[in-house]
């Protein structure tokens, strides 16, 4: 017999889902945003826009790792809305480099959150997406909107005003080794 | 500077897969309340799920579909299959806590639906009492006396009060049913006169290819047949159709019925074509003809 094909409300499994999600969709975006009014705003933001997401044709089964990926889509559309407002009150440039300096060594995990916090929400965002999540930069493009080539040259310029504020906060003294 | 397992690129340190951090209670219950009242809002006509397109089964979503609540569906489905004679549509929806959160089995022309209790929305079994469906089936005294056997509770005799027989029963599940006789004619299956195209095949040496193909530029939707490689086609608008993978011939083979297939496949010879197999199948006897300009056919006696 040919039987209908069965779509059931997948929005059931995420209600079912909650309260195990919870606590991974918050923990994700307060580990990259380090602001729990934020972190809170964008967890409701993730579910409440994956009950849509969740009924379109095509969309893979709820899972903890379907709604983080929403939760990072949040996260990256909140850096660019305040990227845009800053825009609008100054205009920085710094005469960055366009190659990459090579940096090896291991980063202080505290400080490095600590210094990736003070950085604008572009350079946050890029750095946050490649390298604290490990996206591919057509990835990376993709969440924040850009080319690939203008990521890659956004990448460039984060990671030189990284280094600087890194290496420049202590004098030196915590320099990667 | 030390080893060489030390990461080559010091940003690679910054890589952190996240750990789950529970939230401020107070907050996950206001999400939680929005989320259900998000899902509910808009859930009750996206519960309906049937997708009506698909053609050839015989129970279409109508304009009315029971949704019955029940406290084990697994069991529920099984008795209503034994009782009622339905049909399982897809495999229910399970939930994570193992729960049925949707099924749907069709019986007759219809379609039923059911889901475990799911007090938040109401949906629970009535403690008494209830909505009465009434259902047909080929045999009503036989129907009660199996709901009977596996559990249901008889509400009266099988009777006839001028309507035809029919009983009425509560389920082990709380539903109350009226069981009523079929009292409409079966569709009869259809009859092919000698001449007339029985069947048709769209013979093809690679099947997914010509699913990625059709389903593409038509549209067309394919389900699993009998034999290997063998698709029923929806969408085309013939009657019997099928896609056939793993064949020479490439191209439409139409199956023609004839009233006797040893005198069709003489005239077959006679007239410069090739008989190259017969073949008893169950539907029938079949011959694998190819006509005098090479267009390849099957006859079939019935």
């Amino acid at each position: 017999m040919r039987e209908p094909r069965i779509r059931p409300d997948p929005a059931f499994a995420l209600l079912e889902l909650y309260e195990r999600a919870l606590p991974e969709v918050y923990g994700y975006l307060l580990s990259r945003c380090g602001n729990r009014t934020l972190a809170e705003e964008l967890t409701s933001e993730t579910f409440l826009g994956a009950v849509g997401a969740c009924r379109k044709q095509g969309t893979p089964p709820v899972s903890v790792g379907w709604l983080i990926g929403i939760a990072r889509h949040k996260l990256a559309d909140h850096w660019r809305r305040q990227a845009r407002e800053d825009r609008g009150l100054r205009l920085v440039h710094h005469g960055e480099p366009e190659t990459v300096d090579p940096w090896e060594g291991r980063l202080d995990a505290l400080r490095a959150r600590q210094v990736l916090a003070r950085l604008g929400p572009a350079h946050r965002a890029a750095l946050t997406l490649r390298y604290v999540d490990g996206l591919g930069v057509p990835e990376v493009a993709g969440h924040l909107g850009r080319t690939v080539h203008a990521t890659e040259a956004l990448i460039v310029r984060a990671r030189a005003a990284f280094r600087r504020e890194y290496e420049g906060e202590e004098g030196g003294r915590d320099r990667a080794e | 500077m030390t080893g060489p397992s030390e990461p080559r690129d010091a940003f690679d340190t910054l890589r952190r897969p996240h750990q789950p951090i529970e939230p401020d209670p107070e907050f996950a219950a206001e999400l939680r309340a929005a989320l259900r009242a998000a899902v509910l809002a808009a859930g009750g006509t996206q519960m309906t799920t049937t997708d009506s397109r698909t053609v050839g089964s015989a129970a279409r979503m109508g304009s009315l579909t029971p949704y019955l609540p029940v406290p084990d569906a697994r069991r529920a489905i099984e008795f209503y299959v034994a009782v009622f004679g339905a049909t399982p549509l897809g495999e229910p929806f399970v939930m994570a806590d193992g729960t049925i959160g949707h099924a749907e089995v069709a019986i007759g022309d219809s379609v039923l639906m059911l889901a475990e209790e799911f007090p938040e929305i109401g949906h629970v079994v009535a403690p008494s009492g209830g909505a009465t469906l009434r259902v047909e089936v080929p045999d009503a005294d036989a129907a009660v006396e199996r709901a009977v056997e596996l559990g249901a509770e008889r509400i009266g005799p099988v009777e006839d009060r001028g309507h035809g027989r029919s009983g009425r029963i509560r389920d082990p599940f709380g539903q109350r049913w009226l069981v009523a006789m079929t009292e409409r004619e079966p569709t009869p299956e259809p009859t092919y006169r000698h001449g007339e195209v029985g069947y048709f095949t769209f013979t093809v040496p690679d099947d997914e290819k010509a699913k990625a193909f059709y389903g593409s530029v038509l549209g067309w939707r394919f389900a699993p047949g009998n034999v290997p490689r063998a698709w029923r086609v929806e969408g085309s608008g013939l009657p019997e159709s099928g896609l056939w993978g793993g064949q020479a011939y490439a191209g439409w083979k139409l199956m023609y019925a004839v009233d006797d297939l040893a005198a069709a496949a003489d005239r077959v010879r006679a007239s410069g074509g090739v008989v190259r197999e017969l073949k008893d199948e169950p539907y029938g006897r079949t011959a694998d003809c190819v006509d005098d300009q090479g267009v390849e056919f099957w006859l079939w006696e019935e």
